[in-house]
């Protein structure tokens, strides 16, 4: 039995608990080690080893701490019998209370608990908490972070459809319906002669001709053909603006206006999101200093209940210290190289590099090649009257990214296998390659599509001198950009679900009934999480990238995860093993909301480009006749009032906007000089620290 | 909302969502499973502050603490006698600092008095060794483990007394940012 020393600071505990000054009541044994006497207790008991100066040091922070009466009880580090004595001598301490300060805590106390309310009723809210939960017991938070990030990109999903449904498409629709046409665009261009008009305006993406017997299903996957005179793409939206008696609707404006708020939108979602991640990554140092720690202590997830997991995970942790054993080894042999052999792996490296990016830059080409070559393919006769074929060049771009995606990362791990770098910097050396595949890859798309479009950047070339771009290929450019975009979503898709139905299902039969040596050892498939997380990434950059030019890019790409989210789930449980390199999610938390944030800026470009360069078409889409489609923004500010249109002239011109850029750097400066002195501090304060314990320790040896 | 159910008094449960990081709800339904165990030990009613404690075997086998290799550890260090007998303010508590909510300083504390297998409030290197062998089925070498031990110490032991102490303990959990997720039981 023990009671608490002292009434003036009145049952607060030292959250350290060891060395906390409580007094020993009747039982005046010395020892820690009575009978009966439970852990928790014995480490609360007076230390008569504490010298004198850490023993008042902790009477000081018991005092401090029983100032600090906002720490909840739930907090404190002690058995609950004497949480529940701290709870009633709070209470007395409260009735004790003058007005004022009681009101003040009874306010306090009823606001934590309406947050703790909340916060429960929030949890249902929360969709497939419980798959997450299973999935978390079954396998590990390391393959929970793949459903985690999956479900966060459904809501941003759903969330900019909701936006771009709300104020672009059910507008239009409605407006359609009613035919409140004021169709102000579709004969005034702004721009040079009208007889050029005719040719540009001739966009009719009806079949001439015969139509043949597959021609709905073709239309449906290539996204042509009637699909582009759905709400599906932007050639079918009108620059209607209605203007009645109190309501007015802008579409176009609308539609620029929606696009800059949702891509405002996940930019800023995201960032919130990888500020967690990053402070953590801050306080984390270099994991070197704590590799071991981390493994023997961090390692093992408490929450796994499947025996099998359980043995797995065992595996996964031995494995992983033979490895960092075996690299200490290899440093140390490193360590210990000639010149001679040190060069030599230097140019090992050297033109292994070369031969990596040079393969990457193959499939650069590759993939512009198909691009150009598909759309003029597509209208070969013998192409068109084939249904295999017709189907193979339309995709061709998004097989061949596809494709290089698929091949080229196998022929990384091999190659980085001789490389003798540690095994950290292997996976990170593979997992950069792989993030500049992807993402340079669907640039390289774009970049083709560019080509096509504007001749080459071109304007005054034969093709594009008409109409501001290429209108002999692309009637409705835009369009096409969204059908590119359609077309790579749903290819993705649908690889996706192939490898699930006929790669890992198989694969499991096979392992299951066939007990032949080589099959066993190719063993079930691993749940690679690296490779999943980096697939949605490029869905999602897919996604915003598609969605000003394909409105219900969202929506389908909502539907798209969550169906991804099912199958995955259940070839996980049905098919997979845990990988055995253990993904660790919390530092990889914020390296993937980075790529995401890379994904994103990558998306941009191309739509920037669009709205600000490129002639919008002029036979189709809300911004036809205009000259960019930017210029929506001025000619609505122009109809401002007079002191608002001031405003905005102001914020658009130089005089606002390079003051601004200064003072964004000037801040940026002084917040990165402020976050290196801190670091500065923090390691003066640990050496500090250091030097403390070490003189305890001396003092002590020397009582 | 009423107050339908007749195993605690409000008061009680008041207290009980004031000192664990659980629900009203969480609460009694923690207290069915702690019943579940050992439906004839457990009374239905706990008004009256029974005394009653469930053994450690019934413990030690429910499925969120069958397999895990530190279940003995767990149970000792939250039970009252050290003995892994658990009374129902122990099973509560014990979820509680297992939960999600609860800080880092408390889970600290507690994974350090369970890695401390021998109850000298500091984690030497006989204790790193058990835990070691725990972790990975026996199947290192004592060398191996030996050296992954020494390892271990080196980075954590501020002090360099060759042992870790609690305050070594707790400076090496701020720099494994891992710990917070994995050190953690759904129930």
């Amino acid at each position: 039995m023990y009671t608490v020393e002292g009434d003036m600071d009145d049952g607060y505990v030292h959250p350290l608990g060891t060395g906390a000054v409580w007094q020993r009541s009747e039982f005046n044994d010395m020892n820690h080690a009575s009978n009966g006497e439970s852990l928790r207790q014995r480490g609360y008991n007076a230390r008569e080893t504490i010298s004198g100066p850490r023993e008042a040091q902790y009477q000081n922070w018991m005092d401090d701490l029983s100032q600090d009466e906002n720490k909840p009880i739930k907090e404190f580090i002690c058995p609950m019998k004497t949480k529940r004595e701290i709870r009633k001598k709070q209470e007395r301490m409260l009735a004790k209370k003058t007005g004022w300060d009681s009101w003040k805590e009874e306010k306090r106390r009823s606001f934590r608990k309406f947050r703790g309310k909340t916060s429960e009723s929030l949890k249902y809210v929360e969709v497939w908490r419980s798959s997450l939960q299973n999935i978390e017991g079954h396998f590990g938070t390391g393959i929970q972070s793949y459903f985690h990030y999956l479900r966060f990109l459904v809501l941003m999903n759903f969330v900019t459809f909701l936006l771009v449904g709300g104020f672009i498409v059910i507008p239009s629709i409605v407006f359609n319906e009613l035919k409140l046409d004021d169709t102000s665009g579709t004969t005034t261009t702004t721009d040079s002669a009208a007889s050029n008009i005719s040719q540009c305006l001739g966009y009719n993406p009806n079949p001439k001709g015969l139509v043949l017997y597959y021609t709905f299903i073709m239309d449906v996957l290539m996204g042509t053909g009637f699909m582009e005179l759905t709400y599906m793409f932007y050639g079918y939206y009108k620059n209607t603006s209605v203007n009645l008696v109190g309501f007015f609707y802008n579409v176009p404006l609308a539609y620029l206006v929606t696009t800059l708020i949702y891509f405002l939108l996940s930019l800023v979602w995201m960032v919130i999101r990888s500020v967690k991640g990053f402070k953590q990554s801050l306080v984390k140092e270099d994991s070197a200093m704590t590799n071991y720690t981390n493994k023997v202590f961090g390692e093992w997830d408490f929450c796994m209940k499947d025996p099998k997991i359980i043995k797995l995970k065992k595996s996964s942790i031995l494995y992983e210290l033979k490895m960092d054993l075996e690299e200490e080894e290899m440093r140390r042999i490193h360590a210990q190289r000639t010149m001679a052999q040190r060069a030599g792996i230097y140019i090992l490296r050297i033109v292994l590099n070369f031969i990596v990016y040079s393969l990457i830059g193959a499939a650069f080409y590759c993939i512009y090649l198909a691009t150009s070559k598909s759309q003029e393919w597509l209208k070969e006769e013998k192409v068109k009257g084939d249904f295999i074929l017709e189907l193979l060049v339309g995709y061709m771009p998004s097989i061949v990214i596809t494709a290089a995606n698929f091949i080229l990362p196998m022929i990384f791990n091999i190659l980085i296998g001789f490389e003798k770098y540690t095994l950290i910097w292997q996976i990170r050396h593979t997992l950069f390659r792989c993030i500049f595949l992807r993402l340079v890859s669907l640039g390289m798309l774009l970049f083709s599509l560019w080509n096509n479009i504007t001749c080459g950047g071109n304007i005054d070339e034969a093709n594009c001198i008409t109409c501001g771009y290429n209108s002999d290929i692309y009637k409705c450019w835009e369009t096409r950009i969204g059908q590119e975009m359609y077309k790579l979503m749903i290819f993705d898709f649908l690889t996706v679900l192939v490898v699930i139905l006929l790669v890992d299902f198989p694969r499991k039969m096979l392992i299951d009934h066939c007990s032949c040596k080589p099959i066993q050892l190719w063993g079930q498939q691993e749940f690679l999480v690296p490779q999943g997380v980096l697939d949605i990434i490029y869905g999602q950059t897919v996604c915003w990238i598609g969605t000003f030019f394909c409105p219900l890019l969202p929506l389908l790409n909502t539907v798209k995860y969550t169906i991804i989210f099912y199958m995955k789930r259940l070839t996980l449980f049905s098919n997979c093993r845990p990988a055995l390199r253990t993904f660790r999610s919390s530092s990889a938390n914020f390296f993937f909301l980075l790529v995401l944030l890379l994904g994103l800026a990558l998306s941009w470009v191309p739509v920037l480009y669009s709205v600000f360069v490129i002639k919008p078409s002029v036979g189709c889409g809300p911004f036809r006749g205009q000259k960019t489609i930017w210029q929506t923004i001025p000619t609505t500010v122009l109809t401002f009032p007079k002191a608002a249109e001031e405003f905005f002239g102001f914020i658009g011109s130089q005089a606002f906007v390079i003051p601004l850029f200064i003072l964004s750097c000037t801040l940026m400066f002084y917040l990165m000089a402020l976050s290196s002195s801190y670091g500065k501090l923090v390691n003066t304060l640990k050496d500090h620290l250091q030097m403390e314990r070490s003189r305890t320790i001396l003092l002590n040896q020397i009582h | 909302m009423g107050n339908k159910q007749t195993i605690f008094t409000a008061e009680q449960l008041d207290t009980y969502q004031d000192c664990t990081f659980f629900t009203r709800k969480e609460i009694l339904r923690l207290f069915h499973r702690y019943r579940d165990l050992a439906p004839q030990l457990v009374p239905d009613d706990y008004t009256n502050k029974p005394d009653v404690t469930i053994p450690y075997e019934l413990i030690g086998s429910m499925p969120e603490l069958k397999d895990n290799p530190f279940r003995q550890r767990i149970a000792e260090v939250f039970s009252e006698d050290g003995e892994g007998n658990m009374t129902l303010d122990d099973f509560l508590d014990m979820f509680s600092v297992l939960s999600e909510m609860a800080p880092r300083d408390l889970k600290a504390y507690y994974a350090f008095k369970i890695y401390d297998f021998n109850n000298d409030d500091y984690i030497c290197k006989s204790d790193l060794e058990k835990t070691l062998n725990k972790l990975t089925r026996n199947e290192l070498t004592p060398e191996e483990v030996c050296l992954v031990c020494d390892k271990v110490i080196d980075e954590a032991d501020v002090d360099n007394d060759g042992k870790l102490s609690l305050e070594d303990f707790q400076h090496m959990i701020v720099r494994a940012p891992d710990f917070l997720s994995t050190f953690h039981i759904r129930i």
